[in-house]
């Protein structure tokens, strides 16, 4: 399988970690990954409040550049995942499509709307597969209760992802599940990091995040994982701001999706980049154990 | 020939706040067809097993938006809500009250909160005085004047987008999804002469507290889809006032940082939303970050073909916040 691989901005940046993870979990795999150094930033969303046909225009230029190579767009974010998808739509709209194709027209870049955008969630459990990817397990997450954290963008509006049920999901679930954890189902899994208004109103964004992340602990889970580098940011580098917010300690792992992957699949936490955390996550790597199956 | 029914479990949330401490779940348990609606299986135990629960319902139809409530974690209208795939998907039916609105006995709560956050924006058309409308017609609309309502006016304020929204649960302070897309509505009326005004006004009073999270849209019956109004007020205040609040000066200041380099500058975003001193404000918690991320102060590379996407700007800066 070759797929174009979109890291989109925090994982080339603050995030390094999860493109490390990303990188290693599909080597692992035999996921061919196809890089195009002339994929810019998706707009995080901020783009589309400040002008609707600029967004659709940076991201059909995107998904133009997977096209003339033949690809489907690998992502690892669920904000960029949101607003690949939702330029595809967009762009169908006969609008929107004019006012994009004059400015994308004088620059040579046509898109005939083909291109495929794909969270590596999506790609473990429908293309991979669970079982596939049961069978590749090296070290079973046994014992360890991860309560998945999905990201807003990788869900809805469901009937715009089209992917599974907006608000009650359950890929994630499944693939802790076939990886030997333990899921863990809370309320905030499907709700929102705060992180959209972390900027905005910092003290309620914080408040979001510790409220999330009290309700995974109170359902006891021993870590959490999430397919969103922005999720992350919220929840583990201002963890710290989110147990003031909950005026109580939370002192919760936060892994990125390949990271719970590449953990069951048999790298080790440096492959991982484990040690760039803010919350340390020696204390979940505990509960799973060196047991390494041959 | 009637469908073969199927055992279905109800823990159906209970509370008098005037005689019970705490709130509890009841189980029921009734045998039903699985097209059945749930307020059709709660108006079963309150007709044939207990007489004391409280619903509040009117049309069952799906049009007075009277029975909104939590099924299981979905704000939904009990009447158009059928047992079978709940049951098939949780083995059973978790029925509460609507969030963020205090219970008032069992299922019906108070929908104050809400209607207070309808009435701050204003639900009415302002008409210029000068120009009283033509005696003997109505003010016609062109087909695209009506297109831009989108489906806002099919709101049936059943106030399930309220019930379902995080930033109303956390931020008091938020009109909440159905108010902001009932001023979208007000804001688009060709009719109404307070546009400018209303787009002024609610750049301070929450627009940009929304979290995009889209729970609204998915949780809406009529698909009035209050989220993506939401984002076209945003775009709308923004023409109309300029990056004034910390909102907008986010959403305008991320689109410029990419402007040249095609790629995000997690620094300079800091100092494009707070400006020079209020940075000074996120220095310790940016310390607290780059102990264990050090590039977080570097400048980012910028993407090959950058000069495309200042291109791209060039031709669509009209489009939107027309800077």
């Amino acid at each position: 399988m070759k797929l174009a691989y979109y890291p989109g901005c925090v994982a080339q940046e603050s995030g390094k970690e999860l493109d490390m993870a990303t990188r290693w979990v599909c080597r692992a795999l035999g996921i061919e990954l196809a890089e195009f150094p002339t994929f810019s930033c998706c707009g995080s969303g901020f783009v589309d409040e400040a002008n609707e046909a600029l967004n659709v225009a940076i991201n059909v230029r995107n998904l133009a550049i997977a096209e003339r190579a033949g690809l489907d767009l690998l992502t690892i974010c669920s904000t960029c995942q949101g607003m690949l998808t939702l330029a595809n739509l967009r762009y169908a709209d006969p609008t929107v499509r004019a006012k994009v194709d004059r400015a994308l027209h004088p620059l040579g870049i046509e898109y005939r709307g083909s291109v495929r955008v794909k969270h590596l969630l999506r790609v473990l459990v429908e293309d991979v597969g669970l079982p596939a990817l049961r069978s590749k397990v090296r070290r079973p997450l046994g014992g360890l209760k991860v309560g998945a954290f999905y990201g807003c963008h990788l869900l809805r509006p469901s009937d715009e992802t089209g992917g599974e049920p907006g608000e009650e999901p359950k890929s994630f679930e499944s693939l802790l599940d076939a990886l030997g954890a333990e899921p863990v189902y809370y309320r905030g899994r499907v709700l929102c990091c705060g992180f959209p208004i972390q900027f905005v109103k910092p003290e309620t964004a914080s408040r979001i995040a510790g409220k999330q992340i009290a309700d995974a602990r109170d359902h006891g889970a021993d870590a959490m994982a999430t397919p969103c580098p922005l999720c992350h940011i919220s929840l583990d580098a201002y963890q710290n701001k989110a147990e003031r917010a909950a005026g109580r300690s939370l002192g919760m792992p936060v892994f990125h999706l390949p990271q719970v992957v590449g953990l069951a699949l048999g790298a080790s936490p440096e492959e991982l980049g484990l040690a760039r955390h803010l919350v340390p996550t020696d204390a979940a790597l505990a509960k799973i154990g060196p047991t390494a199956r041959a | 020939m009637a469908d073969a029914t199927i055992p279905v479990p109800l823990d159906v949330y209970r509370f008098d706040p005037a005689r019970d401490s705490a709130p509890r779940y009841q189980r029921y348990t009734l045998d039903l067809a699985p097209h059945t609606p749930v307020l059709s299986a709660l108006l079963k135990i309150r007709a044939e097993l207990d007489p004391t629960l409280s619903v509040r319902f009117s049309c069952r139809s799906a049009i007075c938006g009277s029975c909104a409530m939590q099924v299981y974690s979905k704000s939904r209208l009990a009447c158009e809500t059928p047992v079978g795939p709940e049951v098939e998907l949780h083995g059973r039916i978790v029925v509460e009250p609507m969030r963020n609105q205090p219970v008032v006995r069992d299922l019906v709560v108070d929908q104050a909160p809400f209607w207070k956050q309808y009435e701050g924006i204003e639900p009415h058309l302002k008409l210029d005085p000068a120009k009283p409308m033509p005696a003997g017609r109505t003010n016609p609309m062109s087909p695209e004047q009506v297109e831009a309502f989108h489906d806002t006016p099919r709101c049936i304020a059943c106030a399930a987008c309220f019930s379902a929204c995080p930033a109303v649960e956390a931020d008091p302070s938020f009109p909440g999804p159905m108010a902001l897309a009932k001023l979208y509505r007000f804001v688009v009326d060709p009719r109404d002469t307070a546009r400018q005004d209303r787009l002024v006004r609610i750049q301070t009073e929450g627009l940009w507290l929304c979290l995009r999270c889209h729970l609204c849209t998915d949780s809406c019956p009529k698909n009035v889809r209050p989220s993506e109004r939401i984002r076209d007020l945003k775009e709308m205040a923004v023409a109309a006032q300029g990056a004034t609040e910390l909102g907008s000066r986010h959403a305008v200041g991320f689109k410029e940082n990419l402007r040249s380099t095609g790629i995000l500058n997690e620094m300079k975003l800091v100092r494009q939303t707070y400006g020079v001193v209020g940075t000074l404000g996120q220095v310790g918690q940016g310390i607290h970050v780059w102990r264990k991320k050090p590039e977080i102060t570097k400048r980012p590379h910028p993407i090959e073909g950058a000069e495309e996407i200042e291109q791209i700007y060039k031709a669509l800066d009209a489009e939107g916040d027309g800077r």
